[in-house]
C-alpha cells in the first residue's frame, strides 16, 4: 500500500509539476476536461523560550507539497484525487544539535519528520457521481458537517491531525480524510416556504481506522508541541498506552443521517450519528507513572516519567440541528450596510465515555463512566466598514461561544480538563489593504473555565495569484497551571511562510 | 450488527440498481474549457472565432427555435423603441466618417466632442495605470441593433402594462414580459431606462458560460487570474425559450427573478468553490447567497445585505456586476435619478465575429471596431452618504437598451471605479451575449479584463441550482 501510494503521488507530481508555470490547467482526456493544480508551502518557526518543552530558537521548518486533480469524463460522473507529502525539515537541519537531543525532540522523528503513511501521503480519492437528484461519493473523502468555525460539534466524521499544534497549516493538512460512502438525494418538488430539501446518508465501513492525531506528551513522541506538565521535578514523557482500535470492517462502522434544507431563507440541518468517538478515552493503569530506562533523567535534571494507560475508541451517539441566518434587520447603514449572520449548533450526545477520576486517592485512579452531553455553540459574522482604519475594504469579524455540559457530572469524582459546565469563545478580525494584498487578521481563543488564552497574530502579503508570504506570531497564557492553554505558556513563537500555489 | 450491516449494503445495491436508470442530467454537449480557450487565446488572438459560431456549434433544433427572421426582427424593434439608430446618428462631429485612426489623429479629429470621456482617455497606447487602452480604432458605419422575435413581440404587446409607483419605483405585478418602457419618456424617464436595463434578455433566458479574468496591478503586472463557469436562469418573463412567463408556480409566488451557481477553477484557493444566488424581484426581498467553501467542505449561508466590499480582491462589488446591478429602492441606498444626456457617442460597436483582442505587450484592445450610437446619459445621485458610491453616471443603449459603461464615484467625489461591459451580437438570434469588459479601479490603479463565452442552454432546470447542486459541483 504504501509503494502504491508512492506511485500515485509521484504520478500526480508528475503530471502536475511540469505545467506550474501555467495557471489551472485544464488538460484533455478522451475529450473531457482533466484539472491539475496545487501548492508547496514552506514554513519556519522561531520560539521566543528556551525551556525543556521548547527550543528557544528554529523549532520547525515544515514544507507541504500537494497536489490535486479531477477528471470528468461525463457530466455527471466526477474522479478527484490529490497527495500531499509533509516534511519537517527540522530534523535534518538539527540532527546535530546538542540541545535538540537533549531534550529528545529527534527521537520524535519517526512521528514527525516525514508523514509517509500512505493515508497521509494520499489524502483523497473519490468518484462522485450525480444522477439527476442523487449524489454519490464513494472514496477517501471529507464529509464536513457543522456551522462553526473554530469548535467542532457536529463535524465528527473525518478524524483530524492536531500533532504539529497550532503551527499556521493549510485546511488540507488538517483534517484527514477518511473511506466513506455518501448518498444524498435532493427533493425536486418542494411547497413554497421550502426552498430545498436534501437527505444524506454517510456511511463508514472501518476500511482503515485512522483516529485523531493529536499532540503527544513527552518531547520523544510529541515533539516541540509536546505540552508541559506543571509537577515539580518532573516532565512528562512518552505514554505506554494501550488503545483499543476497532477492528477493520468488522468494528467501528460509522452510520450518519441528515436532512438539509432552506427554510425561508435560513439554512436548516437536522443531523443524527451512530459511530465511534475519533479520539480515545484513556484511563491510567499501574504502574501509572514511571521512570524507564534509559532515559530516566530529562536533560535539565528533572525526572521523566511515562504514563501508563489503557484506552479504547468509545461509541459516539448523537443527534444535533444546525441553523444559520442572516439579520438584515440589524444592518446598519453607518457600518456599511452589512447584516450580521448567526449560525447556530446544538448536539446531544448519548452514553458519552469519559475517564472519571477520584481525586482523593492518592494514585491516578480512574475508571470509564458514561454521561448524556450537551454542546452548542454560537458564531456570529458580521462585515462592517470603519474608515478610519480602512477607508476601502471592510473588517470581517467572526466571534463564537460554545457551551458544553456533561449531564450526570459526578459529584466526587471529576474528569481531567472538564468541569459539569465548560465554556470557550473565540473572535477572528481581518481586513486586507492595497486591493486585497496585505491582509492582517487577528484570532483570539479563550477558555473560559481554565481563564487561559491563545492569540494568532497574522500579516498576509499576497505578492501575486501564485507567490504568497505569511508572518504570523502566537501567543499562549492560562491563568491555572497545567489547565487549558497554559501547557503550551512556553511555545510562544513567530513564524514566516513561503507558498507557491499554481492552479 | 450483522443484520444492520446487511440490510445496509442490500439497501445501497437496489439504490445504486435503480439509479443507474437515471439518465445523465445534461442532454446537450456543452463547450469545455479547454475548446474555449482553443478558439480563443487570452492575447495576440485575432481569430473571429464567433462567426457562424452559434450555427456550428448549438444543435440544429436548438438553433432552429432561437433563430427568426432578421427583417421581421428589424422592423418590429423599430417600431417597439420608435427608431432605427443609423437614422438618428450622424449630426456630431461630422468629420469623423467611418475609417481607421490612430491615437494620433485626437490631434485633427474632435474626437473629444463624440466620445465617452473615458473612452478618449483610453484611446492612446497601451500603458499604466489600467488594461485596456486601444491606439487605433476601425470606425464603421452605425448598424441596427435588435432583439430576438418573441422579445420585440412581447415588448409591442405590454407597452402600457408596466407601472411606477408615485416614486417612480416599479410595480413588480404590474410587469408581465418584454422591455417595460422601450420609449422612456415623463417624470421617471431615468428610473424607466434603469428598469429596461433591469429586465435585460443579453445572454440568453437560460445559459451556460465560460469566464476567465486577468487583474493587472497600476504597473500592469498580473495578479490575478480567474476561470469560472456559470449557469444562468431566468424566472419571470420567459419569451424565448419554455416555461414561457414564469419558470414555475414557485418562481412566481416567491416573486424570483433569475438564480446562478458559478463554480470556480482558478485560483487555486478558489478552485472548487461555487456560489448558488437567488435573486428576487421585490426590492426589499434581499437576494440569497449560498457559497460552498471548498476549504471547509460544507455550504455556508452568506449575508445577501453584502453588496458594497469588493469581491475577492477583484475590481467590482456585488452591486456593480454587469456594470450595474443594484436593486433600486426608496428605503435602502436610495438614489435621485436624472436623464443628464441623450445623444450620439462614438462607443465600441458590438463585435460580430470575437476578432477583438487584447496585446500581450501593452494590454491593448486591438481590432476594435466603433461606431456611432444614440445613448442616454443616466446620473444616480446616492442619498445616503454610507453607501460606497456618491454618485454613478451610467451610459446605456437607446436602442439595445444595454449598459456600456457605468461610472463610480466615492463619497469624495472621486472617479472610483468603472465599468464597461463589451457586447456580442448574434444577428440572426437578436441577441446581445456579454463577451468582454474592462473593469477598473481607480484610487487603486488596478483593472481587470474578462472575457466570456455565453451559451444558451435550454435544458437547464430549477435542479442545477438547488442546494444539491452546491454539494455536488462543488470540491
Amino acid at each position: 500500500m504504501k509503494k502504491l501510494s508512492m506511485l500515485v503521488l509521484i504520478a500526480v507530481f508528475s503530471i502536475a509539476l511540469p505545467v506550474s508555470s501555467a495557471m489551472a490547467e485544464q488538460f484533455n482526456a478522451l475529450g473531457r476536461p482533466v484539472n491539475i493544480m496545487g501548492y508547496i508551502t514552506q514554513e519556519t518557526s522561531y520560539g521566543f523560550r528556551n525551556a525543556y518543552d521548547t527550543e528557544g530558537n528554529f523549532n520547525s521548518a515544515l514544507m507541504n507539497l500537494f497536489a490535486e486533480g479531477d477528471y470528468t469524463p461525463v457530466d455527471n460522473l466526477k474522479f478527484y484525487a490529490s497527495g500531499m507529502l509533509t516534511v519537517d525539515w527540522i530534523y535534518q537541519l538539527k540532527h546535530n544539535d546538542s540541545s535538540w537531543n537533549d531534550k529528545l525532540f529527534s527521537k520524535s522523528r519517526s512521528n514527525l519528520n516525514v508523514d509517509d503513511k500512505y493515508w497521509q501521503l494520499l489524502k483523497e480519492a473519490n468518484v462522485t457521481w450525480t444522477p439527476k437528484h442523487f449524489m454519490f461519493k464513494v472514496g477517501k473523502q471529507i464529509v464536513s458537517w457543522g456551522e462553526l468555525l473554530a469548535f467542532r460539534i457536529m463535524d465528527q466524521i473525518n478524524p483530524l491531525d492536531q500533532r504539529r499544534g497550532f503551527l499556521d497549516i493549510e485546511f488540507e493538512t488538517t483534517i484527514i480524510p477518511t473511506w466513506l460512502f455518501r448518498a444524498e438525494y435532493y427533493l425536486p418538488y418542494k411547497p413554497s416556504w421550502l426552498q430545498d430539501l436534501g437527505f444524506e446518508f454517510v456511511y463508514n465501513p472501518n476500511a482503515d481506522f485512522i483516529s485523531d492525531q493529536g499532540i503527544k506528551v513527552g518531547n520523544a513522541d510529541g515533539g516541540i508541541w509536546a505540552p508541559d506538565v506543571p509537577i515539580p521535578g518532573v516532565h512528562m514523557a512518552t505514554a505506554y498506552a494501550n488503545i483499543r482500535e476497532p477492528k477493520r470492517w468488522k468494528e467501528g462502522n460509522e452510520f450518519a443521517f441528515r436532512v438539509k434544507g432552506v427554510i425561508y431563507d435560513s439554512v436548516v440541518t437536522l443531523n443524527g450519528f451512530y459511530g465511534r468517538d475519533n479520539s480515545p478515552v484513556t484511563k491510567f493503569v499501574p504502574p501509572f507513572m514511571a521512570p524507564v530506562p534509559p532515559n530516566i533523567f530529562a536533560s535539565d535534571g528533572a525526572l521523566l516519567l511515562h504514563p501508563f494507560q489503557e484506552g479504547k475508541y468509545p461509541l459516539l451517539k448523537f443527534v444535533g440541528v444546525t441553523f444559520a441566518r442572516d439579520i438584515p434587520p440589524l444592518k446598519a447603514s453607518f457600518l456599511g450596510g452589512v447584516a450580521p449572520t448567526v449560525y447556530l449548533e446544538a448536539r446531544y450526545a448519548f452514553d458519552r465515555t469519559f475517564a472519571f477520576t477520584n481525586p482523593l486517592s492518592p494514585f491516578p485512579d480512574q475508571r470509564f463512566a458514561e454521561s448524556d452531553e450537551l454542546t452548542a455553540g454560537i458564531n456570529l459574522a458580521w462585515k462592517v466598514k470603519i474608515p478610519p482604519l480602512n477607508p476601502t475594504t471592510y473588517f470581517n469579524i467572526t466571534g463564537e461561544f460554545i457551551y458544553q455540559r456533561i449531564m450526570n457530572y459526578p459529584d466526587i469524582e471529576v474528569i481531567s480538563g472538564l468541569k459539569r459546565n465548560n465554556y470557550q469563545t473565540f473572535l477572528t478580525v481581518n481586513t486586507s489593504y492595497f486591493h486585497n494584498k496585505l491582509t492582517p487578521s487577528v484570532t483570539w481563543i479563550h477558555d473560559i473555565n481554565t481563564n487561559s488564552n491563545f492569540g494568532i497574530f497574522k500579516l498576509v502579503y499576497d505578492y501575486s495569484n501564485k507567490w504568497h508570504f505569511t508572518l504570523g506570531a502566537q501567543f499562549f497564557n492560562g491563568a491555572k497551571e497545567g489547565q487549558g492553554f497554559w501547557v503550551f505558556d512556553n511555545k510562544n513563537q513567530i513564524w514566516f511562510k513561503v507558498a507557491y500555489k499554481w492552479g | 450488527m450483522k443484520k444492520v450491516k446487511i440490510s445496509v449494503i442490500c439497501f445501497l445495491v437496489l439504490f445504486l440498481a435503480l439509479t443507474t436508470m437515471t439518465p445523465a442530467t445534461w442532454a446537450q454537449e456543452k463547450l469545455t474549457y479547454e475548446e474555449f480557450s482553443k478558439r480563443k487565446a487570452w492575447f495576440d488572438d485575432p481569430r473571429p472565432y464567433l462567426t457562424d459560431f452559434y450555427k456550428r456549434f448549438v444543435s440544429p433544433e436548438l438553433y432552429s427555435k432561437l433563430t427568426y427572421d432578421v427583417e421581421e426582427m428589424k422592423k418590429l424593434w423599430a417600431e417597439c423603441v420608435g427608431f432605427r439608430a443609423p437614422d438618428v446618428v450622424g449630426k456630431i462631429a461630422l468629420e469623423i466618417k467611418p475609417g481607421t485612426y490612430s491615437y494620433k489623429d485626437k490631434e485633427k479629429y474632435p474626437f473629444k466632442e463624440l466620445m465617452i470621456p473615458r473612452h478618449y482617455d483610453r484611446f492612446k497606447p497601451g500603458g499604466p495605470p489600467h488594461a485596456g487602452n486601444f491606439p487605433e480604432i476601425k470606425v464603421i458605419p452605425t448598424r441596427q441593433y435588435y432583439w430576438a422575435l418573441p422579445i420585440a413581440k412581447a415588448t409591442k404587446e405590454n407597452v402600457g402594462r408596466t407601472k411606477l409607483d408615485n416614486q417612480g419605483y416599479l410595480i413588480n405585478d404590474s410587469y408581465v414580459a418584454g422591455y417595460p418602457f422601450p420609449r422612456p419618456e415623463g417624470k421617471f424617464k431615468a428610473q424607466q431606462i434603469m428598469y429596461n436595463w433591469e429586465k435585460r434578455y443579453s445572454n440568453f433566458e437560460t445559459n451556460f458560460t465560460w469566464q476567465k479574468s486577468k487583474g493587472f496591478t497600476g504597473g500592469l503586472k498580473e495578479d490575478f487570474n480567474t476561470e469560472l463557469d456559470s449557469l444562468g436562469m431566468r424566472l419571470h418573463g420567459r419569451v424565448c425559450m419554455e416555461p414561457y412567463g414564469w419558470l414555475d408556480d414557485r418562481a412566481k409566488k416567491e416573486g424570483e427573478k433569475q438564480v446562478s451557481l458559478i463554480k470556480f477553477y482558478s485560483p487555486r484557493d478558489m478552485y472548487g468553490m461555487v456560489i448558488g444566488i437567488s435573486y428576487y424581484l421585490n426590492a426589499d426581498h434581499f437576494d440569497q447567497n449560498l457559497m460552498y467553501i471548498n476549504a471547509l467542505r460544507r455550504v455556508r449561508k452568506m449575508s445577501a445585505t453584502d453588496t458594497q466590499d469588493a469581491i475577492a480582491g477583484q475590481d467590482v462589488i456585488y452591486e456593480d456586476q454587469d456594470g450595474f446591478s443594484q436593486k433600486l429602492s426608496p428605503k435602502r441606498y436610495p438614489y435621485k435619478f436624472e436623464v443628464i444626456g441623450e445623444r450620439e457617442y462614438l462607443i465600441p460597436a458590438y463585435t460580430l465575429d470575437g476578432s477583438v483582442y487584447y496585446s500581450s505587450k501593452g494590454l491593448e484592445l486591438r481590432n476594435i471596431e466603433f461606431e456611432r450610437r444614440p445613448l442616454y446619459v443616466v446620473k444616480l445621485t446616492q442619498l445616503d452618504k454610507n453607501y460606497v458610491y456618491s454618485s454613478r453616471t451610467i451610459y446605456i443603449d437607446k436602442e439595445t437598451f444595454m449598459l456600456v459603461q457605468a461610472e463610480n464615484y466615492d463619497q469624495k467625489g472621486r472617479l472610483y471605479r468603472t465599468a464597461e461591459v463589451t457586447f456580442a451580437f448574434v444577428p440572426e438570434m437578436g441577441m446581445t451575449v456579454m463577451f468582454g469588459g474592462l473593469l477598473a479601479d481607480h484610487i487603486d490603479k488596478h483593472s481587470a479584463i474578462p472575457l466570456l463565452f455565453v451559451q444558451p442552454a435550454p435544458f437547464l432546470t430549477r435542479e442545477n441550482f438547488d442546494f444539491g447542486a452546491l454539494f455536488s459541483k462543488g470540491k
